[in-house]
């Protein structure tokens, strides 16, 4: 039996244009209503004038390992999924919003149909062996679908050596998103 | 030395997310003002009437087992109240037609799941205790199967009483749970949240029965609102120094409510922390019960149980506001 798969992903802020390729594609990809995102980027910018450092890079549901939302959700709709992702079970939400509550990530909304909705990492193409659709069309390799649990895998290669950084760790949901920070020395 | 500026420009768009949290209105502090008020009176009432049987503390007793007017009152208002409170909180889901999603599992880690229980297994107490403080009206009505019930349980009022003093207590917490289980939400997460909606939900409570307590009960419950206002303030105070002594989130969190000029209903957060809820809500009504305890003649005795309804209301429109208008967890 193949070995149970995590699935995550490892985000290259270097090489990232914010060219929003990412948001569209989902858009199109997953049908999010008007006035929605599923995923988004940022552009952030840091440092004392002249000395400035700009960071882009493409954001969405953090599919953590300890996933406030799941804790929280009263009715078990949003559930860790055996591929190691967070889903949720459309016909068991009731649209009470405690997931929206305690997600540190802002990563959820309400479908205008009244279900909760957010980034699915694509279960639905990643399940016939294709990759996400933000995956799919990131120009620059910036966005990179990855297993953790393949042992000095993609994931570890694309990051060894690398300053690497997750999203608000210290909340204890252990996320499965990892960023290769900006600030690292081009060609390390 | 010039600081270091952080600027951040971002395409997310969802409503009810961006710019900041926006996903409960009015319902749900609606629901937790009617929720506290429940619990409230089903503890107030449970106590009294376990004191009266079995110490005899309290106002006389109508005769035939029943308890006195307020008791009876409140035992009828407390699941009415709580059926209300739920209307809101069914009318807040976003996908109204799943609620039954709730009764088909416990989810352990879900202080939501919990509390969906907890709601439903309130009202079967709660209830039969309203139908035996009024035993000898609804005997009246010779409705066999009812009769038939008080029949069976009328010897075990105290022990019904007994537990619904704790089911109240455990409402009344709840209400604050709900919200203080979320860290993601600096204002929200702290452990004292559920201690002050309960004894907020206490002193409601005992403004309402002084409200419609005939004038020998009066005091009793003029007591039990300034003790309970007493300890309200206590706690008021804890959870205002846990926040502002607490890490950049929870104290960030706490300026936004008591110094923030964010606005509700036209209003700052603060004037209407420090104005209503605290000296109008608190303060005032403590005094003119004190002065009233005192001998004092207070020409208008409903005005104090009125302020401190407000003051109760105020206090869930705003832990609800201000949790979500303040920034996410960082």
């Amino acid at each position: 039996m193949a070995k149970q798969k995590n699935y995550g992903m490892v985000i290259d802020t270097r090489v990232c244009v914010g060219c929003s390729a990412c948001v569209y594609a989902c858009k199109s990809e997953n049908s999010v209503p008007d006035g929605y995102c599923r995923d988004w980027v940022i552009q952030e910018t840091n440092g004392t004038f002249p000395k400035l450092r700009m960071e882009n890079r493409s954001e969405r549901c953090q599919h953590c390992a300890n996933a406030p939302c799941v804790t929280y959700c009263p009715t078990g709709a949003s559930h860790y999924a055996e591929d190691g992702t967070v889903q949720i079970n459309r016909s068991r939400c009731t649209g009470c919003k405690a997931c929206i509550a305690a997600c540190p990530y802002d990563a959820r909304y309400v479908h205008p149909k009244g279900f909760v909705d957010k980034c699915s990492l694509c279960k639905h193409r990643t399940e016939q062996g294709l990759e996400t659709a933000c995956v799919s069309v990131c120009p620059t390799k910036s966005l990179n679908l990855v297993d953790l649990n393949e042992h000095e895998g993609t994931a570890q290669q694309m990051m060894n050596g690398k300053e690497v950084y997750r999203q608000k760790e210290h909340a204890g949901t252990n996320p499965s998103l990892y960023w290769i920070s900006a600030s690292n020395k081009p060609g390390a | 030395m010039t600081s270091t500026t952080t600027e951040i420009i971002s395409t997310k768009v969802n409503p009810g997310v961006i710019p900041h949290l926006h996903i409960w209105e009015w319902h749900i502090p609606l629901y937790l003002f009617l929720g506290g008020i429940a619990g409230g009176l089903l503890v107030i009432t449970s106590i009294m009437i376990v004191l009266k049987r079995r110490f005899g503390i309290g106002p006389q007793d109508e005769g035939d087992g029943c308890p006195c007017l307020a008791v009876r009152i409140g035992s009828i208002l407390s699941p009415a109240l709580l059926g209300i409170g739920m209307i809101f909180l069914f009318l807040d889901l976003a996908n109204k037609f799943y609620v039954w999603a709730f009764y088909t599992t416990i989810q352990p880690t879900s202080p939501m799941s919990a509390g969906s229980w907890i709601l439903l297994a309130f009202f079967p107490l709660a209830i039969l205790q309203a139908m035996l403080v009024n035993k000898k009206f609804l005997r009246g009505l010779n409705i066999p199967i009812v009769s038939k019930l008080i029949d069976w349980t009328e010897d075990h009022l105290t022990i019904v009483a007994l537990l619904n003093a704790h089911i109240g207590v455990g409402i009344g917490i709840y209400t604050g749970i709900l919200l203080s289980f979320f860290s993601a939400r600096p204002l929200w997460a702290s452990s004292i949240l559920g201690m002050l909606f309960l004894v907020s939900g206490i002193s409601s409570a005992a403004a309402l029965m002084l409200l419609f307590a005939p004038d020998r009960e009066k005091p009793v419950y003029s007591m039990i609102d300034a003790n309970a206002i007493w300890i309200e303030l206590v706690v008021v105070g804890l959870f205002v120094l846990g926040g502002i002594t607490g890490p950049a989130n929870s104290s960030g969190a706490m300026m936004h409510l008591i110094a923030g000029d964010t606005q509700m209903a036209g209003m700052s957060y603060m004037l209407w922390f420090w104005g209503i809820f605290v000296a109008l809500g608190l303060v005032i009504p403590l005094l003119l019960e004190f002065l009233e305890a005192a001998g004092v003649h207070i020409r208008f005795p409903q005005v104090a149980p009125v302020l401190v309804l407000i003051g109760g209301l105020v206090l869930r429109f705003l832990i609800v506001f201000a949790g979500q208008t303040y920034h996410t967890f960082m």
